[in-house]
């Protein structure tokens, strides 16, 4: 049995799925965990978490591969490879006609556009500034005192969403505010979050060619509301998996897969 | 990481510290007297003909970037006034100015003139009356009107030629020292044989593997190039890197033990976080063939030379059209066009500089241009080349990570 794992070491959340490799490949296990100040520890967290899930020992394991801001760190892993190359890996294995994936995660946004064979083509990613990122999300949630799991289906009920004048992660505290103050509902005032990273994250994907089908990946992609805000933006449909939020972990458990064929292909 | 670490660097150090030394001497004693000038399209001819000292504010800025000791004075300047945007190439500057720090630790003089050779970059007229003002120094501003078409006009190069005879009064009057045609035209002849060796090595890296880095060793030579280029120890030290950099190319020896990419590089290198950033390519095995930033102070490997027959008139073209910043982007566009089909480079890398919105403002559109139109792979990335806050090593890596990634599986899909 051919097994294979994949860790995301994000900014926020460390996840880890495990593939077995004969014929297609197939999900055994997936484990998250928050991030933490720790982070090579959190990446064997996570990696234990998702063997003991399926009663594996990690030496079983034939190839990790790391990918994340703490791809580096994981002192078990045996490859790394970005979270742009995983996305794209991981979004072409679920929905295999994907030609752009928009990853949203807590720290940043990243527009991939991908090839036939799930390779990159292209990307775009913000730059030094968390507007419009998962971050900006939480803090709207905060400043609203929900929980971020509330945000996207209460949006959902907007019946006159409010124009936010700022993306700033910082600055949309005092904004919420501000439409608190003048009795605005919270649901508009979400959905106007929402749409104002929507258009954001359009705008920046609009540099490089949008071609669907659309795969939206990352921890956000589990928000409804910023799934419906993004189509609304974008005119088009998309795709998202219940997988969105390892499509890292998941692709970097496929170039592990890759890794491992290489490797048994030239040992025999 | 094997990187190339020869004869060049060690000598280039020698000649750099002789020119700080020079600077010193100048400080203490009065002599020989120096003049503040722009490194873009520099007419370092002219005051060599003198024997006056070249002082450049951006080599400083650049010196103190590179040694770590840029942030206090970029803040002491914030703190006097300066915005947070301003060009941080500025702020080091004044600010190095206003707390007395020197990147040698030696004395920088008092320059007999402030030549502000205006060469497409406007920030520079506004930090040249600053340093003639903080200095007590008399401003010259030499005014070369941007190249708006391929070649300047008759007009144009009149204009220059006549503000170069003016400044050549200008520079006898404030110091006493006569003008001396014949030192001029060696001067120019210097330069002459200095651009024809440059050029010489540049072409060098058109071999595969390319026996040099044309960005980040270019840089070490850059340094001689616009303190050394009209003397002859200029001469000499371009002659010998010529003939090491052929010595190697004919050993077949590249940057790394086996090259893996050529790329082209547009814009400065982010100075503070200058050795950091080499590394991210250098663990790709990625050498620059070309770069833009190479030719600030003058582009020489498409043909152009100064000329001792005709010295004023070259002096004036080389800084109307023969440098980048007088240039416009659709020029830039076509300059590294032709690196990336003549160099056989696999892509394209552009280094947006935050505090330099003049030469960094169009880099989207040209990305565009090399991924969308051109169809080469082309990586846009953002920090500053003076201001260590602008750089996020980790965002950083991450995108010249995944530029390689995806070149890498294009290569191999290709080889299949």
């Amino acid at each position: 049995m051919r097994l294979a794992a994949g860790v995301d070491v994000g900014s926020t959340q460390t996840k880890a799925v495990i593939l077995v490799g004969d014929g297609k490949p197939r999900i055994l296990a997936r484990a998250l965990v928050d991030t933490g100040a720790d982070v090579p520890r959190a990446a064997e967290r996570a990696f234990r978490a998702a063997c003991q899930e399926v009663g594996l020992d990690p030496r079983q394991i034939g190839m990790v591969v790391g990918t994340g801001y703490g791809r580096y760190r994981i002192a078990f892993g045996h490859a790394q490879v970005t979270e742009i190359s995983c996305h794209a890996r991981g979004a072409h294995f679920v929905f295999p006609q994907t030609r752009t994936v928009i990853d949203i995660g807590g720290q940043d946004v990243k527009v991939i556009r991908v090839g036939p064979q799930g390779e990159v083509r292209d990307f775009v990613m913000n730059d030094k500034c968390a507007a419009g990122t998962g971050r900006f999300l939480a803090n709207a949630a905060e400043v609203l005192g929900l929980e971020l799991e509330e945000i996207g289906p209460l949006s959902l009920r907007a019946t006159d969403p409010v124009k936010l004048t700022t993306v700033c992660t910082v600055f949309v505290e005092s904004d919420i505010l501000s439409y608190l103050a003048h009795g605005r509902r919270p649901e508009d005032i979400l959905c106007g979050v929402h749409l104002a990273i929507a258009r954001r994250t359009v705008s920046l994907a609009r540099r490089i060619p949008i071609e669907p089908a659309i795969t939206f990946t990352g921890g956000v992609a589990r928000n409804v509301g910023m799934v419906k805000a993004l189509e609304e933006v974008l005119e088009l449909p998309i795709q998202v998996s219940p997988e969105s939020h390892f499509m890292g972990a998941l692709g970097a458990a496929l170039f592990a897969l890759e890794r491992l064929g290489l490797k048994s292909e030239s040992s025999s | 990481m094997t990187e190339y670490r020869g004869w060049i660097h060690q000598r280039q150090k020698e000649l750099m510290r002789q020119w700080y030394a020079r600077l010193d001497e100048s400080a203490r004693t009065g002599w020989p007297p120096a003049i503040c000038l722009m490194i873009s399209g520099n007419c370092v001819e002219v005051l060599e003909a003198f024997g006056i000292v070249p002082l450049y504010p951006e080599v400083n800025a650049l010196q103190l970037a590179i040694r770590h000791q840029a942030l206090g004075p970029i803040l002491a300047a914030e703190e006097f006034g300066y915005a947070t945007d301003n060009c941080a190439y500025v702020k080091a500057d004044i600010g190095a100015y206003l707390i007395g720090v020197t990147p040698t630790g030696g004395k920088l003089p008092r320059p007999a003139l402030v030549l502000c050779n205006f060469v497409g970059c406007n920030t520079y007229i506004k930090w040249f009356e600053h340093v003639a003002t903080f200095l007590e120094a008399p401003l010259y501003v030499l005014d070369v009107p941007f190249l708006r078409d391929e070649e300047p006009s008759p007009a144009d190069v009149a204009y220059v030629v006549a503000q170069l005879r003016e400044l050549v009064q200008r520079i006898e009057e404030i110091t006493g020292l006569r003008f001396d045609m014949d030192r001029f035209r060696e001067a120019v002849r210097c330069s002459q044989r200095v651009e024809e060796l440059w050029s010489r090595i540049k072409y060098l890296a058109q071999r595969v593997p390319s026996p040099f880095d044309a960005y980040f060793d270019a840089i070490t030579l850059m340094g001689p190039l616009y303190v050394h280029r009209a003397r002859p120890e200029g001469v000499e030290f371009f002659r010998l890197a010529l003939a090491e950099l052929e010595a190697k190319a004919a050993r077949g020896e590249g940057v790394y033990d086996r090259e893996r990419f050529r790329v082209v590089i547009e814009g400065p290198p982010p100075y503070p976080y200058f050795r950091a950033f080499r590394d991210m390519f250098a663990r790709w095995r990625a050498t620059a063939v070309a770069s833009t930033y190479s030719t600030v102070g003058g582009i020489w490997e498409f043909g152009f030379r100064h000329d001792p027959e005709k010295p004023f008139e070259t002096v004036a073209l080389h800084m109307l059209a023969h440098n980048l910043t007088n240039r416009n982007y659709l020029q830039r566009y076509d300059q590294i066009r032709r690196y990336v089909q003549q160099w056989r480079a696999d892509g394209v890398i552009i280094h947006f500089v935050k505090s330099c919105r003049l030469f960094s403002a169009g880099q989207g559109d040209m990305r565009d241009y090399f991924t969308k139109v051109l169809g080469v792979p082309t990586l846009y990335i953002e920090s500053d080349l003076e201001d260590p806050r602008y750089f996020a090593e980790a965002q950083i890596r991450n995108r010249v990570d995944a530029f390689f990634e995806a070149l890498e599986r294009h290569k191999r899909a290709s080889a299949v």
